[in-house]
């Protein structure tokens, strides 16, 4: 989802300096939220243009830049939001699915080595949020609201990388064990051996595999109740 | 003589009691030959096809595969020899989503062949049946006529000797039937493999010889048929909708 809201609920709860907002974006909610300046100042440029939020009073020490604040308005979009349905878990397409799906036979080992670099930084990504986790202060004997939440939204990441780096390690094993079996392709067809695609062409490939199949079964099966085996099916043994 | 079906008789349980399938029925089918067998649905085909694949037992008869009585032999030895020596073809559509090259491969795998050589010999017999494009795809994927000869080409995958085919070209057009019927035909006289095929009408039997009419669990007629396409026989309607 797009920052508008959440620069509102920071908004919300005092009125802020534009880099100000970028860190603490990232300190409330977790590294999922990281935006650059390039990105937040657009950001609160809309904002600004929505009469979301205003340029208050600038603390006299800082008179050149603006301080921002939430408007009325904005106070009531926040509202909006935040009564709205929230929109239930959605599964993400990922491309490296895609890639592994159409990869083939033949770019299996690549697909693999896709595989193995999306598991190393799932690694390193749930050891930093991890870590960020770990970290954070433990309260006093009073509580701050600020730290269990944000304990909150990096245990949603952390939980998420943790899911998919046991998945990319499942995948791993899949695949390795697909690269050494003799399976069957969809694509096969198209890319091994193209075969005769034209109803003549299908026709002799066909008369030459009878050829070949039922005189292999004609040489294999005498009978006591037939002539010994033809000619031609003497010659296609 | 590959086949000998001699004096079968076959109650089956029925609403009112049993009632006769199959009334003393004869027939034999050797080496390279295309046996025809047609009449109405429930005249006894599947029947007499069944007890010829050592499915069912006889009443009273017997079965002879190459000279030894089918059902004297134990149930493990018949189940080797439907494995290797007799192929069945049985109407019922395949609708499942497993894959052709699989579906075809399934008899050399259940007798425990490697997978490798399974899957190169039902390419091979995909292509001698004319479909091997079909190969990647799944069985439900196929049209009707195409499902048939894939089906044809699983019977023919374990190299058999006798080829029992139930209705192989039921539901196709005519031009498909001839098709299918060209390929069992080839089948007989170049596989030398002895072929008993069974269909609702004579129409659809073409190159068999004999065709042989069956009609309430008896034989009622034969034709030598060579080259006429519509066969008369005294008790039966001309029309081919009849049979439902």
């Amino acid at each position: 989802m797009s920052a508008k809201h959440a620069l509102l609920g920071l908004l919300l709860e005092r009125p802020a300096y534009p880099y100000q907002l970028a860190d603490r974006m990232a300190q409330r909610l977790g590294p999922a939220w990281k935006v650059n300046s390039g990105q937040l100042y657009q950001a609160v440029k809309a904002l600004e243009k929505d009469g979301l939020i205003e340029r208050v009073q600038a603390a006299p020490e800082h008179e050149e830049r603006h301080v921002f604040g939430i408007t009325e308005h904005g106070v009531a979009e926040f509202e909006r939001f935040f009564s709205a349905g929230t929109q239930g878990v959605r599964l993400s397409r990922r491309p490296l699915l895609v890639k592994i799906t159409f990869a083939g036979p033949q770019k299996l080992q690549e697909a693999l080595e896709k595989l193995d670099a999306y598991e190393q930084d799932c690694a390193r990504q749930l050891a930093q949020t991890a870590r960020l986790r770990d970290e954070l202060p433990q309260d006093g004997p009073l509580v701050r609201a600020d730290h269990l939440l944000l304990r909150l939204n990096l245990s949603a990441d952390v939980s998420q990388l943790e899911g998919e780096l046991r998945w990319a390690r499942h995948a791993r094993e899949m695949l390795s064990w697909l690269a050494s079996r003799d399976a069957i392709w969809p694509s096969e067809r198209e890319r091994a051996d193209p075969q005769p695609q034209s109803p003549a062409a299908r026709e002799r490939a066909g008369a030459q595999a009878r050829r070949e199949l039922f005189g292999r079964m004609a040489g294999s099966q005498p009978g006591e109740d037939d002539p010994p085996a033809s000619g031609r099916a003497a010659a296609s043994k | 003589m590959l086949l000998s079906l001699r004096g079968i008789s076959k109650r089956l349980p029925g609403s009112r009691g049993p009632r006769p399938a199959l009334d003393d029925v004869s027939l034999e089918v050797q080496r390279g030959q295309i046996v025809g067998v047609f009449g109405p649905s429930g005249a006894g085909k599947t029947t007499l096809l069944q007890i010829a694949a050592g499915l069912q037992a006889p009443d009273r008869g017997e079965v002879l595969y190459d000279g030894e009585p089918l059902h004297g032999m134990s149930s493990a030895q018949r189940t080797r020899l439907r494995r290797r020596e007799i192929a069945c073809i049985w109407s019922q559509p395949q609708r499942s989503r497993l894959g052709v090259l699989e579906h075809v491969a399934v008899p050399l795998l259940v007798d425990g062949r490697g997978h490798r050589g399974a899957q190169r010999r039902a390419r091979e017999a995909l292509l001698a049946c004319e479909v091997e494009h079909c190969a990647p795809a799944e069985l439900r994927e196929l049209s009707d006529g195409e499902r048939q000869l894939v089906e044809i080409a699983r019977a023919i995958v374990v190299e058999p000797r006798l080829l029992l085919a139930d209705g192989p070209a039921s539901s196709l057009s005519l031009v498909e039937q001839e098709a299918i019927m060209a390929l069992l035909g080839t089948l007989a006289h170049e596989a030398k493999v002895g072929v008993l095929v069974a269909a609702g009408d004579a129409e659809a039997l073409i190159g068999a010889e004999p065709i042989l009419y069956l009609n309430e669990g008896r034989i009622a007629g034969c034709a030598p048929a060579r080259d006429a396409t519509i066969y008369r026989f005294p008790d039966r309607p001309r029309v081919a909708a009849a049979d439902g």
